[in-house]
């Protein structure tokens, strides 16, 4: 079987803010094609800050983060060509309809001759309802709205697809939903870089789990270890643990 | 990717509660403005005309006699100023009218007079509106430009795609401001034409040329606060923080730095009064008068003291042939002199006030309300060029009655140094019919423009400043 190519790479990568906060110390992870990889860890473990890099939205102080085998850093527009990112709350234009949105972001996404049937056909996908195509976005639930940030998400066909808390506050049917599309969107080989509270969705869906606490990766493990290891306890422990500046 | 930034800001200000508010004030209150202002200077117009024909049958009607009494006061009056139905400026602050009398002009009462006290805060014209109520919208508007983006997420997800800053900057300032200018050159044209029904003779002139100009000034100013807002939502991370900041920008533009500039002024260089000076100049020419005429005394008795009877009527006598000329050149002496020093008094006053005006312009067209009031004014024949003409033309005008009538009948006051005081008259013939008519020479556009290359410097500065701040500021604005 051949090795899948790399699309997601942080290389010692560390991030201290202006404030002297460490955010991220030395963090080395790597995320191939038709994978999932879910980050756990604590509030302020650096996890966001991890999606903020690979986004090109704050340098890092030392190391760097690739997509697709660019350097963010040093090209992000290049690398934000290969990246779709939802946020824990997908924040919309409210005045849009569906479609204006989706239409809006496909643009910048680089797809802007598309036809309205193609964005119906991915708002399907997603299992937006039909009436809700062509409704205000301002109008929307929450789980409507993180539908539609997938729906963007997919019609900009990148390699990679950086997810911050996407399932925080969904409902279970919401949630389940959001479970479906994301297997199917490894299946494509779309490499999955997603930040999460929700353990049992992480091992659910992750072909790997890594847990953070205080900017490093502490622990990673792969499904098939997970099989026979106890992620919850794993993680609890690692919570309840003594402070690794201590 | 511009054009798509461009299209989605424009069409999200369509869709917002703010864009029919505007687009509302603008088509109601502009034309409305335009149309009050038009009848106003309808009647204005039909006064000037007929207070044109009584001053000129006034004149026809002049005697000798009454030249001799001294009490002949002509009448010059300015005429309305076409474009003062988009910024009324001076127009009803300076005089009606000027008085011309043989001591020279004074000038008469002003259309403010019967004003109610709220055209303290402005009259409610074209540039007022644009000036207080469009600038103000045109913050409100870019006040959540870039900091409503940030705080509603949605600046993020924008970022999160291949997309430069500045393409973002550009697009964003483009979309908001055609948002902006659209329903308001809508109401420009729509107010053209309801002056057009309304009769208003919008094609005279140069004043299709000068419409434009201010059309595209008003843009301009537009623009300006548009690119201000933007400026103060790329340093402020909430929009509600904006809103406060941009409140207190818009303040001390409109209603501080201008009022600032004069009061500044007149107490870093303080000028007499014009009442003060006017004193100074009625008491001096009384003066020389009162020397002149002791002067005429003391020579004509020191000559006809000791003649024979009927000497001083006689032309032929040797005293005569001695005083005429005597008389002529202390007269000659004594205008030249009233003249000389009348005119360094009024220089001086003239030279302190241009200095101090100067100055107080100066400090207050850092306020961006300023340079526009002071362009668009310009622009309308109702500014300071047009005040400028208008004394120009009473001095013009003073002197050329002074030659076609006023000096033609010369009184000669002596007072004798025994006691006593004698008067006479010199005439010369006068054409009451043909005295000349008072004009005032309006300014060209190209000089409008000219006298207002620091008020468009001053423009040209807070377009572009604001713009290269914010430029910098969201090159490094933290979108997290």
């Amino acid at each position: 079987m051949t090795e899948k190519a790399t699309i997601l790479k942080a290389d010692d990568l560390s991030m201290r803010y202006e404030d002297g906060v460490l955010a991220l110390d030395h963090l080395n992870l790597a995320v191939r094609a038709g994978e999932v990889y879910c980050l756990l860890g604590a509030n302020g473990a650096g996890k966001t800050t991890t999606i903020n890099l690979f986004l090109g939205f704050i340098p890092p102080t030392t190391g760097a983060c690739f997509i697709n085998g660019i350097d963010v850093a040093k090209d992000p527009l290049e690398a934000k060509k290969h990246v779709a990112f939802v946020s824990e709350n997908v924040m919309l234009y409210g005045n849009f309809t569906a479609r204006q949105n989706l239409d809006f972001f496909a643009k910048l996404g680089g797809k802007p001759d598309l036809d309205k049937e193609r964005y119906y056909q991915v708002m399907r996908r997603v299992s937006l309802q039909e009436k809700a195509f062509e409704q205000r976005v301002k109008t929307f639930s929450k789980g409507m709205r993180q539908k539609l940030g997938i729906s963007i998400a997919i019609i900009k066909d990148a390699a990679a697809i950086l997810l911050d808390e996407p399932t925080s506050g969904l409902d279970p049917k919401a949630a389940e939903e959001f479970q479906e599309i994301l297997h199917e969107l490894k299946a494509e080989g779309k490499a999955i870089l997603m930040s999460t509270h929700d353990i049992f969705r992480a091992k659910e869906i992750g072909d790997r789990v890594g847990i953070m606490k205080e900017g490093r990766l502490v622990m990673e493990r792969t499904r098939e270890e997970l099989q026979v290891e106890d992620l919850v306890k794993i993680h609890i422990d690692y919570m309840k643990s003594e402070p690794l500046s201590a | 990717m511009l054009k798509t930034i461009v299209k989605k800001e424009l069409l999200e200000n369509i869709f917002s509660y703010r864009f029919p508010l505007f687009a509302l004030i603008c088509l109601v209150l502009i034309p409305l403005g335009m149309s009050v202002n038009n009848a106003q200077y309808a009647k204005r117009v039909r006064d000037y005309q007929e207070q044109i024909r009584l001053a000129d049958d006034a004149s026809a009607n002049l005697s000798m006699s009454d030249l001799m009494g001294g009490t002949v006061a002509i009448k010059g009056f300015r005429p309305p100023a076409l474009l003062s139905v988009f910024a009324q400026g001076f127009e009803n602050a300076l005089p009606l009218y000027y008085e011309f009398t043989q001591d020279g002009a004074t000038q008469g009462e002003s259309a403010s007079g019967d004003e109610s006290l709220v055209s303290i805060q402005g009259k409610f014209d074209f540039v007022f509106l644009v000036q207080m109520v469009i600038s103000l919208i045109g913050l409100l508007f870019a006040s959540d430009v870039i900091s409503g983006e940030k705080e509603a997420g949605t600046l993020r997800a924008m970022l999160s795609n291949r997309l430069p800053r500045d393409a973002i900057l550009v697009g964003k300032i483009t979309g908001g401001y055609l948002a902006l200018a659209v329903p308001f050159l809508a109401a420009f044209l729509l107010s053209t034409l309801v002056l057009l029904l309304g009769g208003f003779p919008l094609f005279g002139g140069d004043a299709p040329a000068r419409i434009a100009v201010l059309a595209l000034a008003a843009a301009l100013f537009m623009l300006i606060y548009y690119t201000i807002g933007t400026m103060v939502s790329t340093v402020s991370f909430k929009a509600r923080t904006s809103l406060v900041a941009i409140l207190l920008i818009w303040s001390a533009f409109q209603l501080v730095i201008p009022k600032l500039g004069d009061m500044l002024a007149s107490l870093i260089d303080p000028i007499r009064t014009e009442t003060q000076v006017s004193l100074e100049t009625s008491l001096l020419a009384k003066t020389i008068d009162t020397e002149t005429a002791k002067e005429l005394g003391k020579q004509y008795d020191l000559i006809f003291g000791s003649a024979r009877k009927g000497a001083a009527d006689d032309t032929a006598s040797p005293e005569r042939k001695r005083w005429d000329p005597l008389k002529a050149d202390i007269e000659q002496r004594a205008r030249e002199r009233k003249a000389r020093e009348i005119r360094a008094i009024t220089e001086t006053y003239r030279q302190e006030r241009r200095r101090q005006q100067s100055l107080a312009s100066n400090l207050a067209l850092i306020s961006p309300s300023a340079a526009f009031t002071r362009l668009a004014s310009d622009l309308c024949g109702t500014g300071e060029l047009a005040r400028t003409k208008y004394l120009a033309a009473v001095q013009s005008h003073q002197l050329a009655l002074d030659q076609a009538l006023f000096q033609r009948v010369r009184r000669t006051v002596m007072i004798h140094p025994g006691g006593g005081t004698s008067l006479g008259f010199s005439v010369q013939p006068i054409d009451f019919k043909a005295l000349p008519k008072f004009t005032v020479a309006s300014s060209s556009l190209a000089e409008a423009l000219k006298a207002n290359v620091q008020s468009l410097a001053m423009l040209a500065f807070w377009l572009i400043a604001p713009f290269v701040f914010a430029y910098v500021k969201f090159r490094k604005y933290d979108v997290r």
